[in-house]
């Protein structure tokens, strides 16, 4: 019997497991799920954050070369959703890969740290692009970015779409085009396919103009 | 406890005789009357090695004056158990009783980390870059992220400003090779597999003179 009923299962499971196969950009994974549940600790965020700190800096501002994003400031719903998408190899970062996989961040100090980093103050001494491509991509960013990163590039926490304003112009722009050529497979497909057409001089454009931005005030 | 058992606990077996004999200071049972506590321990076998307040001459040895308790206790604890293992160190810590270790520890953090001073100074300012910026080429993190400005320390992270650069290379070497593989979240050993000869050599160099200010 069980010889007939197996290939029945495969049948009544294949669009389950398609799913899980492919999943939606911003679906989160168990860790991700888990730590948004999960009220973080500012406090234990700070230490758990230490080792972080080697890359990130001590005040969570990254790198002006743009080698290290700016954490400072960010949602933490963004937060959690990147460091889940590392865990679970949605994102790859292979600097990074040693320093945050399960062995070392539970779902409780995932929500710590991004409750800590969420709430410190954002520096304005980003790496700045060269400015020459201010205009160019302001209307860019109006067409094309707006709608999802908002305004002042302040991004939405629901949404998972980071803060971009004022983060460092190299990080900006190296992720644009890992998210462009479909290198970043945590990538929103609406933002891949808005970008899709852009050459390199667009994304350095509109890179140039969001790390211009003044860090939007906080809420 | 009396003296005599002390004496007994680190009696010349398991290879200890072997291990007395190769080190250059030589160190003799304690034949006093003095209590056996940590002071006593710390006083006639832990000297030989680390020195007088921890604070070893050789630099093969590590300075352990100023290093975190916690990080204390976790070494002997790792030593006993196998988890870090050392020709010298492993016989030694077998003979320590597990109430020895916390007092030992407690003490020893309680000593002051002497600086030395880099001889190589050229070497010991690319240090100094490597260590507050580390290598963003090839992704080694700076060390002052866990080990703090003047190489201070924090929690589970230790004290290393002053320590000697012999045995800090050694270390990292070891890491590399996984020789050691005690280290938390194996941070150090990923770190010391992407930091080059040169790197290692040079934060070493720039770690003996770090003092705190």
């Amino acid at each position: 019997m069980n010889r007939f009923l197996n290939p029945l299962i495969v049948v009544a499971l294949w669009p389950s497991v398609a799913l899980a196969q492919t999943p939606v950009w911003n679906q989160v994974g168990e860790q991700a799920k888990n730590a948004l549940q999960i009220k973080g600790d500012a406090a234990r965020g700070a230490a758990a954050f230490v080792p972080c700190q080697g890359c990130h800096r001590k005040d969570a501002s990254g790198r002006t070369s743009g080698a290290y994003p700016r954490l400072s400031g960010q949602h933490a719903t963004v937060l959690i959703k990147q460091i889940s998408d590392f865990q679970s190899g949605r994102r790859i970062n292979q600097k990074m890969e040693p320093f945050i996989g399960e062995h070392v961040l539970n779902a409780f100090e995932i929500a710590d740290i991004a409750s800590y980093l969420q709430g410190l103050p954002i520096s304005a001494t980003n790496g700045k692009g060269p400015g020459s491509g201010v205009s160019r991509g302001n209307e860019l960013y109006k067409k094309d970015c707006v709608e999802c990163h908002g305004s002042w590039g302040e991004g939405n926490a629901e949404k998972f779409y980071p803060m971009v304003a004022a983060q460092h112009y190299r990080y900006l722009l190296r992720q644009a085009q890992l998210i462009r050529d479909g290198d970043r497979r945590n990538s929103n497909p609406d933002m891949v396919k808005a970008i899709k057409p852009y050459r390199d001089s667009d994304l350095e454009a509109v890179a140039d103009y969001m790390s211009q931005l003044a860090p939007p005030d906080k809420k | 406890m009396k003296d005599s058992d002390i004496r007994h606990r680190f009696k010349p077996d398991n290879g200890f005789l072997k291990i007395a004999a190769i080190m250059t200071m030589g160190w003799t049972f304690p034949g006093t009357s003095a209590a056996a506590d940590a002071h006593t321990i710390a006083a006639t076998v832990c000297i030989a090695c680390h020195g007088d307040d921890g604070n070893s001459v050789i630099p093969t040895f590590p300075k352990i004056a100023g290093l975190q308790e916690g990080y204390i206790v976790k070494q002997l604890r790792d030593f006993r158990s196998g988890a870090r293992t050392s020709e010298v160190m492993s016989p030694v810590a077998a003979a320590l009783k597990p109430e020895d270790i916390a007092p030992l520890a407690a003490y020893y953090s309680s000593r002051k980390m002497k600086p030395g001073e880099a001889v190589d100074r050229e070497a010991a300012g690319f240090g100094k870059m490597v260590y507050l910026d580390g290598n963003e080429e090839s992704g080694v993190p700076a060390c002052i992220g866990c080990h703090q400005a003047q190489g201070v320390g924090y929690l589970i992270y230790p004290r290393i400003g002053g320590q000697h650069a012999p045995y800090v290379a050694h270390q990292m070497k070891d890491f590399a090779s996984g020789d050691r593989s005690n280290d938390f979240g194996r941070f150090m050993r990923a770190i010391a597999r992407r930091m080059t000869e040169e790197e290692i050599q040079s934060v070493a160099e720039y770690l003996v003179g770090l003092d705190e200010r």
